[in-house]
């Protein structure tokens, strides 16, 4: 299980945990990154046994994800529906995610921790692509699902209507998003977005409020497999959500008021510190 | 247009859902930890087993919490216990209103779609 203690040992503090969720669910989402993705190296640094790290995560990431979703779905810039159809993909993706997580050594699961972050950097170029053209010629599949939409863009200052395409690739894709997030804890947001870009043809700012809507029900999939693995505690969980949901909220609303160059230069720093200390990681458990 | 309009009060639902489970979820949690430090004099997290949820699928765990509500005599691990709990149940939440609502209205497409997240989440919650 990766214990790097006796079990009885005391590992950290409710109140240390507290405090570092604060910061990364603060980080997370200020850069993009998501909180799950910071703290589970982290505390991992501080000695805690990375599945237990990620099954904690797992169950933050409801948090922090409904919390935000909750505003995003009011404004009406989420498509629901889209995001009915791509959870049935991500959930049985997030399962099965779990289930090898529960069941492989830890020793594999930080070298595709460190290799799943390199998709943050999708994220980094997502927002960059030009206006989004709404002459894009429906499928039938996607138009039979309904999959199209409108929303009123506060910085264009009109309305945005668009059509949703490819949503039987889109779909498999997902699949693997739900798995790498269900293995490993975290809400693989960025490489959500990639695919809602990329493939499903959304606006930007669509894609990545309906990712953020997928994530919280991919995350309970996933926590449901852990909660009934003896992965998951309590007493890290509950600080870790509290904290997180705290953190995001703050830097949700902070984000609007700093410079992009910093943010970018934030991003860099972290996501590298990031794989660096699960590459050591990797390389150094037994 | 219809369509829009009714698809509104689908919106307004699960954001209100959402917000309601969060809050509620951080302000139990926040309560559980400040309990377990006044009948601790700490606030250290021990990795026994006995601290795991395990051994139990989600349902029967939150039936047992509730159990004990009724007779009372909470612990306060039993308090952080059920900010989890109120945790998970607010995306399943979001769920059952979604078939609700998309069976109040015949949507049959969007019916089957929400059964079958729902379906798979509730075998997995259940640990079927």
């Amino acid at each position: 299980m990766g214990h790097k203690l006796g079990p009885e040992s005391k590992l950290i503090d409710m109140l240390s945990v507290l405090i570092i969720s604060i910061f990364a669910g603060f980080l997370g989402s200020l850069t993009g990154l998501g909180g799950g993705s910071i703290m589970i190296p982290v505390l991992v640094a501080f000695g805690v046994p990375l599945k237990y790290a990620i099954a904690a995560s797992m169950v933050t990431i409801i948090a922090t994800s409904s919390g935000s979703a909750a505003s995003y779905v009011k404004e009406r810039i989420t498509n629901v529906k889209a995001a009915f159809y791509l959870e049935m993909f991500t959930i049985v993706g997030a399962i099965i995610g779990a289930t090898i997580t529960s069941f492989i050594a830890p020793r594999f699961l930080y070298f595709f921790f460190a290799g799943f972050l390199l998709t943050s950097f999708f994220g980094l170029s997502g927002h960059l692509r030009g206006e989004f053209s709404k002459r894009v010629k429906q499928d039938r599949f996607s138009k039979w699902l309904e999959l199209d939409g409108s929303y009123y863009d506060e910085a264009a200052k009109k309305k945005i209507s668009y059509k949703i395409k490819n949503a039987h690739l889109g779909g498999p894709c997902m699949l693997i998003a739900g798995l790498a997030a269900g293995m490993l804890g975290i809400g693989a947001g960025a490489f959500k977005v990639s695919i809602h870009e990329l493939i499903l043809k959304m606006p930007a700012k669509v894609s990545t409020t309906t990712s953020n809507f997928i994530i919280g029900i991919t995350a309970l999939a996933g926590a449901s497999v852990y909660f009934a693995s003896g992965l998951l505690f309590v007493g890290l969980a509950a600080p870790m959500a509290a904290g997180t949901t705290v953190g995001a909220l703050v830097g949700g609303r902070i984000l609007n008021r700093l410079p992009n160059r910093l943010v970018r230069y934030l991003f860099l720093v972290i996501v590298v510190a990031l794989i660096a200390q699960m590459l050591y990681e990797g390389i150094t458990s037994p | 247009m219809k369509r829009a309009l009714s698809e509104e009060k689908l919106d307004s639902l699960i954001s209100y859902i959402l917000t309601l489970g969060v809050l509620l979820s951080v302000a139990v949690e926040t309560l559980g930890i400040a309990g377990y430090y006044s009948s601790n004099g700490n606030l250290n997290i021990l990795f026994q087993p006995s601290f795991a949820m395990k051994g139990t699928d989600f349902f029967s765990y939150m039936g047992k919490l509730f159990q004990e509500l009724t007779v009372g005599g909470w612990s306060p691990m039993e308090v952080l216990g059920l900010g989890i709990v109120v945790l998970m149940l607010t995306p399943y939440l979001r769920v059952v209103a979604s078939v609700l609502y998309f069976g109040l209205t015949r949507n049959p497409k969007y019916l089957l779609i929400t059964l079958f997240v729902l379906f798979v989440l509730t075998a997995s919650l259940l640990q079927l």
